[in-house]
């Protein structure tokens, strides 16, 4: 019997699980996958079918609509996919007990993995097809919004067609994500071994960041010799580019050199395991939170821009002056937009953490540690990253524009009130996704009979 | 000796079954002692009553401190999470220490819950680990660490507060037969030289011998006992006849 055809009889079969079973592990092994992979599918559709409208004009002007569409989306594309990365990761370490117990009766890998990929690939359809309903309901809010003066109304509804698309989409990513991720993990069968040392984040990062932001300065400063517009605008795209890439490559580095930092300096136990789960994987702190950075930084780059673009304007026509305010709303959408999806991978993920370390928490419990300080210690390992980050991004962004920014900072005060209120808007959704995430450490320690044995 | 943990008619059920069936228990200070018996005999539920982590349904426990008698089943949840970061210090058989912390920090944590200052705490952690065979491990993750290590980091984590009293549940069950008379050796050693009492839960009678008193239980009563302070409903009997308890 073939790999793949085993698989196929064997994950119906350990699917099966009684009723008492699924209340105690349900949410763990199928429920949180399902929350993220409808989370993920609720905002690509949402993104789709926003952007949609954009393509419905075919005037002089629907070109620059376009372009900067696609700029949103990509820029929104990049924390979907850690999102739906993350979401896959959780359904297949579901399954680690069971895989490795597969083993033991002799199993092979290929099986174990068919299996994963099959049953990350059914989560992912489940939530998928939830989350299309979500979106569903969102959609005449997002009809609300308004561009080049009008709601965007039924456009904001996306074809049938494209919303199948965008399910099969998520299960493609589910099922890939799935069978790259046990990469990383080696089944056995007296266990899941996964790596036992942290990941690193070297400083070679920061150098070959410091060459490209250096790089890109020196464009910037020859900005005028260029001559001709094309060549300005590309140079312009350019540098937007490298400043991206540099904060990709320096992000886990910041991250570990600030973790580091409040690891030598921290007083109270919640200080120190904060600061230790940052550095046991900075790159995974930054998958959670690196999303934010680039939309901060278009966040003022674009709105500084933005708001010298309409004061220096004032006499051009209207046609203009609705440009301006819609990328303003664009970008302040595209803002809010990354904070949510970073809510919900913090949110989901850290339902996880605490799921999986269920037995850790309740012997934490038991030995007297706080129930307050474990969750302040979580909400610490998320919040404080998140602030270096989105502070770090937004003052990359302000420091690229000096000029401009303190022009603007003088003239039009009210574009620093609305993305600072955008940032705490976001903030505050993050810090409540969190709240969320963390609240199963009070069902934990409500019933830790289910995850620590008391029967003997 | 001084009676430093005092149980009295405990009872404690669970849904279809009686895990502890009115048990007297008194514990002196610096007595070692094994709770044995079949699996699903009560034994966790005793050490989990004693321990303050579990409410029983009926009965007493009670701890003396210096400065008065503390009535256990009374306490509100806060006050029971204190005395067991102050009083009492616990080794699980799986260690249960957290991975991203390093050797010293885990056994500093314990005093830094307590309030102590960092540096403090680490120092007396240091001395902790290297007193237990650790030195020069001390910076080392726990992934760095054997079992039998880690266990030792657990056992240090679980005095290092000058806990009066140490529960222990299976502390050698994950570890090979060598490596389990280390560590037994060096939880024996240490609360002994500390004057602390021990109560460990155990289903292997090499643990139990090397204990000064053997409590056995079975159907949620204690049906031996070999150095028992209380009366009824308790049997003194030598060590060497509890080697039967452990046939599970």
């Amino acid at each position: 019997m073939s790999s793949l055809s085993m698989a196929l009889r064997l994950t119906p079969y350990l699917a099966r699980s009684n009723g008492s079973s699924f209340r105690e592990t349900g949410l763990r092994d199928a429920g949180l996958p399902i929350l993220a992979f409808g989370t993920v599918t609720a905002l690509l559709l949402t993104v789709a079918g926003g952007s949609q409208v954009f393509w419905s004009w075919s005037d002089d002007i629907a070109g620059t609509y376009q372009a900067l569409a696609v700029v949103a989306m990509v820029l929104l594309i990049i924390p979907l996919l850690t999102l739906g990365a993350s979401a896959a990761r959780l359904a297949a370490r579901r399954r680690d007990d069971r895989l490795a117990s597969l083993r033991l009766l002799g199993a092979n890998s290929a099986t174990v993995v068919w299996m994963t990929v099959i049953e990350s690939t059914v989560l992912a359809a489940v939530g998928a097809v939830a989350g299309a309903g979500l979106y569903a309901c969102a959609a005449p809010f997002l009809g609300l919004i308004q561009f080049r003066g009008q709601a965007i109304g039924s456009h904001a509804w996306l074809s049938v067609p494209s919303i199948l698309g965008c399910v099969l989409a998520v299960c493609v990513l589910a099922a890939a994500s799935a069978a790259l991720g046990l990469r990383k993990v080696v089944v056995t069968p007296l266990g899941v071994r996964t790596r036992q040392a942290a990941d690193g984040a070297h400083w070679v990062r920061g150098l070959i960041a410091a060459v490209v932001v250096v790089i890109g300065v020196v464009a910037m400063g020859m900005l005028s010799s260029f001559g001709a517009f094309i060549v300005i605008i590309a140079v312009m795209g350019g540098c937007f580019g490298l400043a991206l890439l540099a904060l990709n490559l320096m992000g886990p580095w910041i991250l570990r050199l600030r973790a580091s930092s409040q690891l030598k300096r921290a007083r109270k136990p919640e200080q120190l395991l904060a600061a230790r789960t940052v550095l046991e994987s900075p790159k995974e702190s930054w998958r959670q939170v690196g999303g934010v950075a680039m939309t901060s930084f278009v966040g003022v780059f674009v709105g500084v821009g933005m708001a010298v673009a309409d004061t220096m304007g004032g006499s051009a026509g209207d046609e203009t002056a609705l440009l301006v305010r819609d990328i303003n709303t664009g970008v302040m959408i595209t803002l809010l937009g990354s904070f949510l999806m970073v809510a919900c991978s913090a949110g989901v993920n850290q339902a996880a953490a605490v799921l999986d370390r269920a037995s850790m928490l309740v012997a934490l419990d038991r030995v007297g540690m706080p129930r307050k300080l474990m969750v302040a210690a979580r909400v610490k390992a998320v919040m404080s990253p998140l602030f270096l980050v989105a502070g770090i991004s937004a003052a990359a962004a302000a420091v690229l524009v000096l000029p401009l920014t303190g022009a603007v900072l003088l003239t039009r005060p009210i574009v620093f009130l609305t993305i600072g209120a955008v940032f705490a808007a976001g903030f505050l959704l993050v810090r409540l996704a969190v709240a969320a995430g963390t609240a199963q450490i009070g069902q934990v320690l409500a019933r830790p009979e289910r995850y620590a044995s008391m029967d003997s | 000796m001084n009676a430093i943990l005092h149980a009295q008619q405990l009872t404690k059920h669970y849904p279809g079954s009686i895990a502890l069936d009115h048990v007297d228990f008194l514990a002196s200070a610096g007595e070692s002692i094994a709770i044995v018996g079949p699996s699903g005999s009560g034994k966790t539920t005793l050490l989990h009553c004693l321990a303050g982590i579990l409410r029983p349904d009926a009965g007493t426990v009670t701890l003396n401190t210096p400065s008065s008698p503390l009535r256990l089943d009374t306490l509100g949840d806060a006050a029971l999470s204190r005395l067991r970061r102050e009083e009492f210090g616990f080794v699980f058989q799986q260690g249960m220490l957290l991975p991203e912390l390093t050797a010293v920090e885990n056994v500093a944590l314990a005093l830094m819950l307590n309030g102590t200052d960092r540096a403090t705490s680490e120092s007396r952690a240091a001395e902790w680990l290297g007193a237990l065979g650790l030195a020069g491990m001390e910076q080392r993750r726990l992934g760095e660490l054997s079992g039998g290590q880690v266990q030792r980091v657990a056992i240090a984590r679980a005095q290092v507060t000058g806990a009066r009293v140490v529960f222990a549940d299976e502390p050698t069950g994950a570890l090979d037969s060598a490596t389990s008379n280390e560590v037994l050796d060096v939880l024996l050693r240490s609360v002994a030289a500390n004057g602390r009492t021990l109560l460990v839960v155990t289903h292997d009678p090499n643990v139990a011998a090397r204990c000064q008193r053997v409590v056995e239980l079975r159907d949620g009563r204690i049906v031996a006992d070999n150095g028992s302070a209380v009366g009824s409903p308790v049997r003194p009997a030598p060590a060497t006849n509890f080697k039967g308890a452990f046939n599970v």
